[in-house]
């Protein structure tokens, strides 16, 4: 028996019982039933004085650790046969907990509670019929009215998933009662919508591998559970059973009964989500099979690879190890369910679940711990995303573009680059694996120079290899002279390069005539000077051309002057136009540069929105830079009404208080911190300009979109061509990006969208994006 | 004045950045750190008397969680094929970009 240090006082041994009860289950010279005996022991010595903290520890440690979901019920079981009220209370604790985390809307946390509920019937702690009335109550869930799908959804996922740990028991124990639950939710499923389901796919072919929607598949592994196993997996270590002769004849509880709240329009269910395929059995050149894509063990072991990644995403190097030394991977390729696991995170839609380049960093530290075989299992992947590109969705397109340059750029730009180079000769270089390559150069020139990716890959992907990133300055060399304001850009170059002032250089540009305006001297207030602009901008970032510093110097140097021509929107459209000429052979300095522009308010959102949807652009519109640009604006109008919302609650908050310590008589004198209603009531306008410029800027954003894909629709009626060319499918998934990636903003506009830009005369192609988008959370 | 020191980096939102090689430029800098978070300036380091770049600079965030996420993904791996080094630094001051000559 372990001997015990004399405690020193409680919060030394709330830490001790924290740590013994997280650690168990860790690798040890002990096996898991003799650590989970001795623990059950100590722990039950310390039951009376300190059951609470207990079972607070048990809870934590589980949803913090959801994979170790048996170990803990283990625990329970055993503390629950030595002493009956302290089940009890766990019991009464954990249902408590439940309910709370439904009614604050942390999902996951609660699915996670209902399967440790569930497993408790396997360790005599609850009644099996007593979880099956749960069940019931969740399942009926899906009978009300007018609730949105969402709701329904997760109480049948909560079921649903809980179902490998306690289907047998209930099969044993209530068939009857177990199958009408399970006909619920078979007819549920039967009737549920999926419009929403388009707009998460990965893939939009079923070829190799149907993408399934979550609980389609689910649904599906449970089935083949059932019917074909008999409720019986492989994938669940059962500490349990090896306690079956002491824990059989325990008492068990009663749940009490869970009945869930009714909906309210404030609770936010989880997103629905695709189940991502990459590999089958037959992609697994030789050891273990990997389980089919409806065996249960495919998702129980995917799901503890998820918790894996969720736990240790800060500490790479944690992370890699604990994926590799997952308990069951002798049966199972594992190396190929961690890639496919890492792959669909990555890859997911909306949004990838952690910082994209944590992905990537992970892939090399897997890499670095099994040089032996990872980088072959990861290579093929590649392969395999790189030969089903065509109907790929474009965010993912994009996001496995920057993953890749990333991962080449770790390895020296080596590649297989011969197995590829047809690609180069391809009739539309837009269509997806041109594409593909293409930007996954650019990307690779940004990490490292033009040089030295020129010389890597081989002459064969000319065409679609980068010029060298130079600006093209238009004031100087060939063809330069008869510009009308070369003169002017020469003075201006010397003025600068002498270090003039603002005012100085403004007034070298005087006299440049306005293209814009006639010459009979009518009213040119408001009108800006495309000329004056041009040469001032063209040579000022010329002259800060040698790097980015030097062009943010320039940019802050001249700031007012920048300022005072971007004076209206068409203005700052004239300056983005001004600089993309410049540097249109870099679009690294382009993005870098228009950042800038943003960040010191030369430009605004809107300018930007509409200057990518000018013709001048047209010919790069479907670059992903042009789109990182675009996105990146949308984020900062986004942050920026964050912070002024932030503000506003705050403000609120600290008056209210105020008021409240007024009330009670308190410290009267106290008023530094307190903001006046005026100044709140100045907050709030703030706030609703913010919104309503963020909503102008959607809404921008959306009509031009439509425009451009109308267009390009009826040209195609009227030439009888088939519309769905490679522009076309980018095009339309840009418009699906920016829904999806700005989805928790762009659904407060939802009813304005449907007013004003989404209306049933748009043509069909374009509406179906906005009703999936739609459907997401009804 | 070291508790001061201390108390800086803790909230800091700088990083030095070591072990690159004298040809790598900024803006491949600014690529590979911008994955980590929004990058607010980098300023390079030079040689005291020739004034090029000499192996290390300064990147800095908006924010301390970005420059936390440089920390954790960027340090240890690769850029332009030398492993780079990052450390949490106490903040930028004028003269500090000039490194040995």
């Amino acid at each position: 028996k372990r001997r015990r240090a004399p405690y020193v006082d409680d919060e030394d041994i709330e830490e001790r019982l924290e740590s013994l009860i997280a650690r168990v289950g860790e690798k040890s010279t002990k096996s898991l039933v003799g650590n989970l005996e001795d623990l059950a022991d100590v722990l039950v010595m310390d039951l009376n004085k300190y059951k609470q903290k207990i079972i607070k520890i048990l809870i934590s440690c589980y949803l913090r650790m959801p994979e170790k979901l048996t170990i803990y019920s283990t625990l329970a079981g055993l503390l629950n046969k030595a002493n009956y009220d302290a089940g009890g209370e766990f019991v009464e604790i954990l249902v408590r907990n439940l309910k709370e985390c439904i009614r604050s809307n942390e999902f996951e946390n609660a699915r996670k509670l209902v399967r440790l509920i569930s497993d408790l019937v396997n360790c005599r702690v609850i009644i099996a019929g007593s979880l099956l009335s749960m069940f019931d109550n969740f399942v009926e869930v899906t009978l009300e009215d007018n609730i949105p799908q969402s709701r329904s959804d997760w109480y049948v996922y909560a079921v649903l998933s809980s179902l490998p740990w306690v289907g047998q028991e209930l099969q044993e124990k209530k068939e009857a009662e177990f199958e009408r639950v399970l006909s619920t939710i078979e007819n549920y499923l039967g009737k549920r919508q999926k419009i929403h389901a388009p707009a998460l796919r990965v893939w939009s072919t079923d070829i190799p591998h149907p993408q399934e929607e979550y609980l389609d598949c689910l649904w599906a592994q449970i089935c083949q559970l059932k019917d074909k196993n008999n409720w019986r997996e492989s994938a669940i270590m059962r500490p349990y059973l090896a306690f079956d002769d002491r824990l059989c004849d325990a008492l068990s509880h009663s749940l009490p009964q869970i009945i869930p709240h009714s909906h309210h329009d404030d609770d936010s269910y989880p997103l629905p989500h695709i189940v991502f395929r990459m590999f089958d059995y037959t992609d697994v050149p030789e050891g273990p099979t990997l389980p089919g894509s409806h065996s249960i063990e495919r998702y129980l072991i995917e799901e503890h690879l998820h918790y894996l990644i969720h736990q240790n995403c800060m500490e790479r190097k944690d992370c890699a190890a604990a994926l590799l030394s997952y308990h069951g991977k002798d049966q199972v390729p594992i190396n190929y369910m961690i890639v496919e696991v890492v792959f669909s995170q990555l890859l997911q839609l909306p949004k990838a679940p952690y910082l994209e380049l944590m992905y990537g960093v992970l892939l090399l530290e897997l890499c670095k711990l099994q040089p032996g075989s990872m980088p072959q299992v990861l290579a093929q992947a590649t392969e395999m995303l790189y030969e089903r590109l065509d109907t790929m969705n474009a965010s993912c397109i994009e996001r496995l573009i920057s993953w890749f340059s990333y991962h080449l750029s770790n390895f020296q730009l080596r590649w297989s680059w011969d197995d590829w180079s047809q690609v180069a000769v391809a009739t539309d270089l837009d269509s997806p694996r041109p594409y593909f390559v293409r930007e996954v150069f650019q990307k690779c020139m940004r990490l490292s120079y033009h040089k030295r990716l020129i010389e890597i890959v081989p002459g064969a992907f000319e065409p679609l290899l980068p010029v060298a990133p130079k600006p093209r300055y238009k004031f100087e060399g060939e063809g330069s002279e008869k510009l009308a304001g070369k003169v002017a850009a020469q003075e201006l170059k010397q003025v600068i390069c002498s270090k003039c002032s603002p005012e100085q250089a403004v007034d070298v540009l005087r006299d440049l005539p306005n293209p814009l305006t006639d010459d009979d001297g009518s009213d040119m207030s408001g009108i800006y000077n495309p000329l004056k602009i041009e040469v001032f901008v063209q040579t000022l970032l010329h002259l800060g051309a040698k790097s980015f510093s030097h062009s943010f110097a320039a940019i802050a140097k001249f700031h007012q002057v920048l300022r005072a021509f971007g004076e209206t929107q068409d203005a700052q459209i004239c300056i983005l136009k001004s600089v993309y000429e410049l540097w249109q052979d870099n679009q690294h300095m382009l993005v870098f540069l228009v950042d800038k522009l943003l960040k010191t308010q030369v430009v605004g959102c809107g300018a930007v929105a509409n200057w990518i949807f000018s013709p001048e652009m047209s010919g790069d519109f479907t670059c992903s830079y042009v789109w990182e640009i675009m996105h990146s604006s949308i984020k900062k109008m986004n942050k920026h009404v964050q912070k002024l919302t932030k503000e506003v609650e705050d403000a609120k908050d600290r008056f209210e208080a105020a008021e409240r310590r007024a009330r009670d008589g308190l410290d009267e004198d106290n008023d530094d911190d307190v903001p006046s209603e005026e100044q709140i009531e100045r907050m709030e306008e703030k706030l609703e300009e913010a919104q309503s410029e963020q909503k102008n800027l959607f809404l921008i954003i959306f009509q031009r979109f439509i425009i451009i894909l109308t267009e390009h629709l009826a040209k195609c009626e009227s030439e009888g061509r088939d519309h769905s060319t490679p522009w076309y499918k980018w095009v339309n998934e840009r418009l699906q990006q920016v829904f999806l990636m700005h989805h928790e903003q762009v659904f407060k506009y939802i009813q304005t969208l449907e007013s004003f830009l989404f209306t049933s005369d748009v043509d069909v192609h374009i509406l179906s994006v906005f009703q999936q988008f739609c459907a997401l959370r009804s | 004045n070291r508790i001061e020191q201390e108390k800086a980096l803790l909230t800091s939102t700088t990083l030095y950045i070591g072990n690159l090689s004298f040809f790598t430029a900024e803006e491949q800098i600014h690529e590979l750190f911008s994955r980590a978070g929004d990058v607010k300036r980098i300023i390079m380091g030079l040689d005291k008397y020739r004034k090029t770049p000499c192996g290390f600079c300064f990147v800095e965030y908006y924010t301390r969680s970005d420059a936390e996420m440089a920390m954790r993904f960027v340090n240890g791996t690769r850029l332009d094929d030398r492993i780079v080094r990052t450390d949490w630094d106490a903040g930028f001051k004028e003269g500090r970009q000039y490194g040995r000559g």
